[in-house]
């Protein structure tokens, strides 16, 4: 029986405020599975904290929500063990890009074969509106209230420059487009990182709907060359009027287990080594 | 050599080749049917500095580094007068009452009295084999081995496999040690008695690497970690070995991701530890909470180093249990291992394993630098593995519910790739079938059922806590109770009491938390009760006393040095006389 979008249905209702970015994602990450024919128990959502991550919480398949900042690690070795399963990190800039920032910079340049997607909302929200680090310089919130002086880091940039095999943008106001970009970050071979630009409703008042409708654009529209790794930087560099969206950047690469010789055989099947006295010889 | 056993020292500047030369020595004894204790005692320095590496070898079972130096190997002027002066300020190291082995070309130095200075043309003769100044060493060894009249060809065999074989290396270094080995037999002629040996062979193997080959015969198949003394030794084990056992180790970017990997390739179905020293741990505190939580399992191993903060790197402290004890927010079900030596780091390692799986709880594998960094012998391993994996939930389970609320606290795990069981594993607060309830609605009954589902599982780890290890207790006046690695030196330090008439014994804790309450009955019409701990508070006392009310006098040391027999009986001795 062909899978579908309903066997990913949680029982439990999202709770994020009504016209937040994360429902968008909340479908499109289904719709992505499904698509592919994955089954939800070869799913495995992980994520740290944020209101973004809850995201596990919300859809039937295996969920690991953990500590703030923390998702990847966790997701890295969840595939390391059994790589039979699709593993997809989920959380928010805060999260991502914070305490989870040296995470990331390794898990792309491990290139871990996973897809991690970022609801950049360019605000803390959870704890109720603190400048994050994808905040615009300027923008006044609780912990800024004469506006934030610190430059936001560009996390496309970022990624590229570890060495990310797949960096791709998306938003939350077009999820069909967002969905066919997952399908395509999950397919691919490595770390695939997807920021997506999804709007907070309640405490980002400069990011909205309607800033991103107004400035975003498809790179596939325009004649941009994916391979070409000093084009993705200048694209993720692009911000202003003009703000692109879909992949920047991909590529081939060996992945771990193409190397580590222990990861040959899929972990969690590998028998479980039974000692000999050979073994132990050279302590004699 | 009254004693029927030896020590010998090997004292050095750091790259001087101190631990290695140390090595062989303590091999040949194992080979030799002898059981051995080595110790090394060194700096946080890769060139230069003042280290030295003891190690002690008799026909009976021996338990510590010992006391009474007697055959010294100086490779400076500066190892030679530090360790023959009387005045000796090494952390309770003995000086040398016997046989110095120098080079001829060390000059003058003060001489001092009970030492037999012999000094051997070390480098000249290392010369005739090769320009490495290091071969003086293996002359050195061998001249040691010429006092003792040791089978030479054992000895020849341990250099053979120290460098790789039969090459041309390991013959030019036989070659030397044997010149050493006859020049001192020749000129200062053997020593007045054998050492007895046999046939046997032991293992000599340290903490850290029996630790780590406990968690491999129990089904150990990943290993996440971070460079930090003392706790290299098992990664460093575990890497070189991850081929032949099949473990996947990983080095990570932090010990923030070592245990978040653990934790996940354990949630996904394998058995995977992490492991670091008290500063690496502290990053890892979160994530411990996180697993309780969860109900994950995790083994952390933590080898403690002399403390505060990076403290002293390369010397042994027993400081950081209130730390393990204390990490990570909130109540939960948690138990601490401190194996008391390297035998039991093996057991307890594979042990950790299952508790910490069939309770679905982090469980602390506790060592020091002493026992992580020092070679034992070991007469056997019991290599057939004993493997409790706890409780799974099949596809065909009937209505799942990944927290079930049991009477025991235990649920049922399903692994991410069963059919039908999918499931959330939360951080937040959450009820039986890990739905959160920490957000829209926080249900406090819910709360308090799913808590004391979790510690529950304490109560019931309580039932097979296997009882407090004692030592001489029976018709004992006196308690001693020691945790972890003092283990050998107090024992050693009781029979000295009752040589001297004392009726000493010692409750041994391999198991401090949750606290073991039988330790209230070991204590029954005691004396006197002593706490020997390698801390300046007390950190056990300060558990016990609190938890089961028992407590007692403190003899403590903290100068980053482990203790010595005879200085611990000394003192032991002053606290019972005491009124």
């Amino acid at each position: 029986m062909a899978i579908t979008m309903a066997d990913y249905k949680g029982t439990v209702k999202a709770d994020w405020c009504p016209g937040c970015g994360n429902y968008a994602q909340l479908t499109a990450i289904p719709m992505a599975l499904s698509q592919l024919g994955i089954s939800p128990e070869n799913a495995v959502i992980v994520s740290g904290i944020g209101c973004s991550s809850n995201m596990p919480e919300y859809m039937k398949a295996y969920g690991f929500h953990g500590i703030h900042g923390r998702s990847l690690p966790a997701a890295q070795a969840i595939k390391w063990t059994n790589r039979d399963l699709t593993v997809v990190a989920y959380g928010g800039d805060g999260d991502g890009f914070n305490e989870g920032t040296q995470h990331f910079y390794h898990c792309a340049r491990r290139n871990s074969d996973i897809t991690y997607i970022v609801s950049d909302n360019q605000i803390f929200g959870l704890t109720t509106g603190q400048a994050s680090p994808t905040s615009r310089i300027g923008m006044k919130t609780k912990t800024t209230p004469d506006g934030n002086i610190e430059p936001p880091i560009n996390p496309l940039s970022m990624a590229l420059s570890a060495g990310a095999t797949f960096v791709a943008r998306e938003f939350s106001g077009d999820v069909k487009h967002m969905q066919e970009t997952i399908k395509k970050g999950i397919q691919h071979k490595g770390f695939s990182f997807i920021d997506v630009f999804s709007p907070c409703v309640t405490y980002n008042k400069d990011n909205t709907y309607e800033f991103f409708r107004d400035r975003v654009y498809r790179l596939e529209d325009e004649k941009h060359d994916t391979s070409d790794l000093i084009a993705a930087f200048r694209k993720a560099e692009e911000w202003g009027d003009r703000i692109p969206t879909g992949i920047l950047y991909e590529r081939e690469a060996t992945i771990i287990s193409d190397i580590d010789p222990t990861l040959k055989e899929n972990l969690i099947k590998s028998p479980i080594k039974k000692l000999v006295p050979e073994d132990i010889e050279e302590f004699l | 050599m009254d004693r029927n056993e030896v020590i010998v020292r090997v004292g050095g500047a750091a790259g001087e080749g101190v631990q290695s030369a140390g090595l062989i020595i303590a091999k040949v004894f194992s080979r030799n049917g002898l059981h051995a204790v080595t110790y090394n005692y060194y700096q946080s320095i890769i060139r230069g500095g003042q280290s030295w590496y003891q190690i002690r070898a008799s026909k009976n079972p021996v338990k510590s580094q010992g006391d009474d130096l007697d055959i010294l190997i100086a490779l400076n002027r500066d190892t030679l007068e530090r360790h023959t002066n009387p005045n000796i300020n090494e952390g309770g190291a003995s000086s040398l009452k016997g046989v110095a082995i120098y080079d001829s070309s060390i000059g003058n130095f003060n001489k001092y009295e009970g030492v037999k200075y012999c000094e051997i043309p070390l480098s000249q003769i290392a010369q005739k084999y090769s320009k490495n100044t290091l071969l003086k060493n293996t002359v050195a060894i061998g001249a040691v081995f010429g006092h003792l009249a040791m089978d030479f060809e054992i000895l020849a065999g341990v250099i053979r496999d120290q460098f790789g074989g039969k090459g041309q290396i390991a013959e030019l270094n036989v070659d030397a040690a044997r010149d050493g080995y006859n020049y001192f037999a020749e000129k200062y002629g053997k020593a007045d008695k054998v050492l007895n040996t046999s046939k046997t062979s032991y293992y000599l193997i340290s903490g850290g690497e029996s630790a780590g080959l406990g968690a491999v015969r129990n089904g150990l198949k990943a290993y996440f970690g971070y460079p930090m003394t003392p706790a290299s030794s098992i990664i460093h084990y575990l890497a070189s070995h991850s081929k032949k056992f099949d473990v996947f180790v990983k080095i990570t970017e932090d010990e923030i991701s070592a245990i978040n990997m653990a934790i996940g390739a354990n949630y996904a179905g394998i058995r995977a530890m992490t492991g670091s020293s008290g500063g690496g741990f502290a990053l890892m505190t979160e994530a411990v909470g996180m697993a309780a939580e969860m109900e994950i399992p995790i083994v952390i191993y933590e080898a403690q180093r002399a403390g505060p903060s990076t403290g002293l790197p390369t010397k042994t402290e027993q400081g950081d249990l209130l730390q393990v004890i204390g990490a990570s927010q909130g109540d939960f079900p948690k138990a601490v291992f401190t194996p008391r030596n390297v035998k039991e780091t093996y057991y307890m390692a594979g042990e950790a394993l299952n508790i910490a799986e069939k309770y679905q709880m982090p469980v602390f594998l506790m060592v020091d630098l002493y026992l992580a960094e020092h070679y034992e012998t070991v007469d056997d391993f019991e290599l057939d593995p004993d493997i409790e994996r706890g409780e799974f939930a099949n596809s065909d389970e009937k209505d799942y519910k990944r927290y079930e609320f049991t009477v025991n606290g235990i649920s049922k795990r399903a692994l991410p790739g069963t059919k039908n069981l999918m499931h959330n594993e939360d951080s937040d607060e959450h009820d039986e079938k890990g739905d959160v309830v920490s957000d829209a609605v926080t249900d406090p009954e819910i709360r308090n059922r799913i808590m004391e589902k979790r510690m529950r599982k304490m109560e019931t780890y309580m039932k097979e806590l296997t009882p407090t290890p004692t030592y001489r207790m029976d018709d004992a006046e006196y308690a001693v109770i020691q945790w972890g690695s003092t283990q050998g030196v107090v024992e050693e330090a009781v029979d000295a009491l009752r040589n001297k008439g004392i009726k000493a014994g010692a409750i041994e804790i391999n198991k401090p938390f949750p606290v073991n309450p039988d330790i209230k009955n070991l204590v029954k019409g005691k004396k006197k009760v002593i706490f020997v701990e390698n801390n300046y508070t007390g950190q056990l006392r300060r558990i016990i006393s609190s938890e089961i009310q028992v407590t007692g006098t403190l003899v403590r040391k903290y100068d980053g040095e482990c203790f010595y027999p005879g200085a611990l009986a000394s003192e032991l001795e002053k606290v019972i006389k005491e009124r």
